[in-house]
């Protein structure tokens, strides 16, 4: 089981942050490397079960599955069901906690998953650095300017 | 039943902060509310289940009993058994995690508990600001020592 944790700090409240990011279908709105997404079978983006089919900006398709949505702990769970990773069983989180200090939030996303052990650490990297780091940065740049 | 929750940012690495705040009887070495701290029985820290006795600056005596110590999720958590200030059925979690973005630390410090009718702001207000603040701003300075120390070998 191969696992990345990659956090961060965001110079937003909360519920600003989650604003942005809540939407299950909006992920080419705030992430730089998501070209376009939509929802399976004409379902609400907050319905737990349904499905995104997006494209990166590569062209690579990847179809997620929302699992868990909680706007009370502000955080989303959801899996793969296909991608051109060589991974399996792989399940991922993103979660906000107040900062009360500096009005603030701190950012974490997790994932899990199973892959051929010469393949870890890449896919450790690319899915830490590329995907969530990324994200990151976006955000930062999109609340600090 | 009245929640509390503070959280910070530390600019120092989790492991350096857990090992300074892991030590169930160590409030007395950072947090300036507490004078002495004893464990009872002679117990190690450490031992789940164990009971701290302070000794408060002000005066007065109050004990708590560690509940969870967690190195894993480097976390513990706490319930007060004798205090002279009217917090009833009080549980506190401390939890440290790691800010992988410039390798600092999120510190949260969140506790629910009830009180006399009439009092709930204000002993709100007291275990915030000057238990939870108070013991931030305390690491902080220890921390900054530290660093300050370091740059000066």
């Amino acid at each position: 089981m191969a696992r990345v944790y990659v956090s961060s700090v965001l110079n937003a409240t909360v519920s600003s942050v989650w604003n942005r990011i809540r939407d299950f279908n909006g992920l080419s709105r705030w992430h730089p490397t998501i070209r376009d997404s939509k929802i399976e079978d004409g379902n609400p983006s907050d319905k737990v079960g349904c499905i995104r089919n997006f494209h990166l900006q590569n062209g690579d398709q990847i179809r997620e599955q929302l699992l868990a949505l909680s706007d009370y702990d502000y955080f989303y769970t959801y899996s793969i069901l296909e991608s051109p990773m060589p991974l399996s069983d792989y399940i991922a989180t993103i979660r906000l906690t107040p900062i009360t200090e500096i009005d603030g939030s701190f950012i974490e996303w997790t994932a899990e998953f199973d892959c051929e052990a010469a393949d870890a650490e890449d896919l450790i990297n690319t899915i830490g650095q590329n995907v969530f780091q990324a994200g990151f940065d976006s955000l930062k740049r999109h609340f600090d300017a | 039943m009245v929640k509390v929750f503070e959280s910070t940012v530390l600019n120092a690495p989790v492991e350096e902060v857990w090992e300074i705040i892991r030590d169930f009887n160590g409030h007395d070495y950072w947090h300036p509310l507490i004078k002495e701290s004893k464990i009872e029985k002679r117990l190690p820290s450490d031992k789940v289940g164990c009971i701290r006795n302070f000794i408060l600056a002000e005066g007065g005596i109050l004990r708590e009993q560690l509940l969870t110590l967690s190195d894993v999720e480097m976390a513990f958590s706490y319930c007060l058994l004798d205090t002279p200030i009217p917090l009833f059925n009080y549980i506190s979690h401390v939890r440290l995690l790691p800010i992988t973005d410039g390798d600092k630390t999120f510190w949260n410090w969140e506790s629910s508990f009830d009180t006399p009718d009439g009092q709930e702001n204000e002993l709100k207000k007291m275990v915030g600001d000057e238990v939870y603040k108070r013991g931030f701003q305390s690491i902080k300075e220890i921390l900054n020592i530290k660093i300050s120390k370091g740059f000066s070998c």
